[in-house]
């Protein structure tokens, strides 16, 4: 179940890359074993608030992870700090073998038996995985690169999960199988995930809560039921 | 048509000459390549740091210091200075798009070429030999008309080889450092975002393939027996089209891409009398286009080359 203490408290987070600001002042917070999933249109905002979370991108204002400030800090600094990124198009290392990108997943760990023990732990959730664990990983199908990617980031043991547009190029019915899961992981685990989709009621129905993003801007949030239950604010801001 | 051309003899020295200029392509094309896959530059002062490297030893070896503790000493001098420069010099300007980092290495090969003028003259000297390389140094094979014989010196190069492509070969397949640089060099991003230390991995292969250009023109000194400024000048070109036709980011197609230049460049002219020495290389050079027209990508290459 989810708690009430946030795990993220996001304020007034500004983002530019170079001289083109994309987020201007925005407020989010994930509690702990929460899914929260952002919504918006192209060009919200939404995949360069993961990018500012992150530190990829310049960033003022202020994101709290368990209370520590990651804006300013470096991307490998921020990982160290618990937050995992599944970026945009996977980002799989076509030419490493599915094992190894597991274990590049937990770089900034030092304990290899906890590593070992992982990357079998996430066998067993995915286990196409380890059928193809010695198989070069830009073999696999979108699916499998998917999971891949998932499975990955949760090397890291983070905190907290990025997601962004996990569904992007896959099949209706992939899509669905890999949610299933990703909801199993919330459940089994109480991992916290900040999803961005494009899908809206494939995401509301697994999230707990959602924002809607415009033009840098938090324009709305709120428990994702009653998101999915408001038929204005599906037709002003999700277009379904 | 060479008169030799069915002479065992003659052709199996072909051979171990055409191995053994392809060995000096190959170093010079695994530092480029090094540098290439986690970076997509092209050091165009790879050459110049190497002949730099080779100096060093040659200044060591005048202090007294054995000529192999002074290549290590020069070696582990040149990681750090490419380390450095990919550090101080590249890293900054690479924010600024390609053309100012390909000028900055284009500099640093004048400067660096300038530099060894100053310092050590523009007459050739005495190279380096860590390699035995007396007239007596070889095996004799077969008598001949012409002799067979293999030098220590064509030996210890394929040696040398062999042992910078197995220390390769650990490093990138067998350490998580080596795992981090692969990563760097798949993709770039998403290795950072798994909080791989990317300008590290950068930095790495900056300096190993400095070190690595330090043997080459150790080697390649010793080859002619004579060390000058300019001593890798031709080679650095020779070096580009190894890494071309092995794929730009391939390490095993950099020590093939070497190895078949070296051949063509051999047997060309080797067999066909009527072809000089100076159109072995225009001749090695069509052969690497012929094979871009029908492998973009080279031999091992993963992806045709875009930014170069």
């Amino acid at each position: 179940m989810t708690g009430t203490d946030p795990l993220l408290r996001v304020a007034g987070l500004h983002a530019a890359y170079r001289s083109v600001k994309v987020l201007h002042g925005l407020d989010l917070e994930v509690r702990r074993g929460e899914v929260v999933v952002l919504l918006g249109a192209n060009g919200a905002g939404k995949t360069t608030t993961l990018r500012a979370l992150c530190g990829m991108v310049d960033t003022q204002g202020s994101v709290l992870l368990d209370g520590v400030e990651l804006v300013g800090r470096s991307t490998e600094w921020i990982v160290r700090q618990g937050i995992a990124h599944v970026p945009q198009g996977r980002g799989i290392f076509g030419v490493l073998t599915v094992e190894e990108n597991m274990r590049a997943g937990a770089w900034g760990r030092r304990d290899a038996k906890g590593v070992d023990a992982d990357i079998e732990r996430w066998y067993g959730v995915f286990p196409r995985l380890a059928e193809r664990r010695r198989q070069r990983a830009g073999g696999m199908s979108g699916g499998e690169q998917q999971m891949l990617a998932v499975a990955r980031a949760l090397m890291a043991r983070p905190k907290l999960l990025l997601l962004d547009e996990p569904s992007l190029g896959l099949a209706q019915i992939v899509t669905r199988g890999l949610f299933r899961q990703l909801e199993e992981i919330n459940r089994d685990e109480g991992m916290s995930m900040l999803i961005v989709e494009q899908n809206a009621e494939l995401a509301l129905s697994f999230a707990h809560r959602g924002y809607v993003i415009e033009s840098g801007h938090i324009v709305l949030g709120g428990q994702a039921a009653d998101i999915r239950a408001d038929e204005g604010m599906r037709r002003a801001y999700l277009g379904y | 048509m060479s008169p030799h051309i069915g002479n065992v003899s003659y052709l199996l020295s072909l051979l171990t000459t055409g191995l053994t200029s392809g060995a000096l392509y190959a170093f010079v094309a695994l530092a480029i390549v090094l540098v290439y896959k986690t970076t997509t530059h092209i050091n165009l002062a790879q050459g110049e740091m190497a002949a730099l490297g080779a100096f060093i030893v040659l200044a060591l070896t005048r202090y007294g210091v054995n000529v192999w503790l002074a290549l290590v000493i020069s070696m582990a001098l040149s990681f750090g200075l490419g380390a450095g420069i990919e550090r101080g010099l590249i890293r900054p300007l690479e924010r600024r798009g390609i053309f100012p980092v390909v000028l900055a290495t284009l500099a640093l090969f004048l400067v660096i070429n300038a530099v060894m003028a100053i310092i050590w003259g523009t007459q050739p000297v005495p190279a380096p030999a860590p390699l035995p390389n007396g007239l007596d140094a070889k095996i004799d094979i077969l008598a001949g008309p012409p002799p067979f014989f293999l030098t220590y010196r064509a030996l210890g190069t394929y040696v040398i080889l062999l042992a910078v492509l197995a220390g390769l070969w650990l490093l990138l397949e067998r350490t998580k450092l080596g795992l981090g640089y692969r990563a760097v060099a798949a993709n770039r991003e998403a290795a950072q975002v798994l909080g791989i230390p990317v300008g590290r991995m950068q930095m790495l292969g900056w300096g190993i393939a400095a070190a690595l250009g330090t043997v080459a023109a150790v080697l390649v000194a010793e080859t002619v027996n004579t060390l000058d400024f300019n001593v890798m000048g031709s080679i650095l070109i020779f070096g580009l089209a190894a890494a071309t036709l092995g794929g730009f980011d391939s390490v095993p197609g950099a020590a093939v891409g070497g190895l078949v230049l070296g051949m063509i460049v051999t047997f060309v002219p080797g067999l066909f009398t009527v072809i000089e020495g100076d159109l072995g290389l225009i001749i090695a050079l069509a052969v690497v286009l012929v094979v871009l027209l029908v492998r973009p990508q080279g031999f091992f290459g993963t992806k045709p080359l875009e930014r170069v």
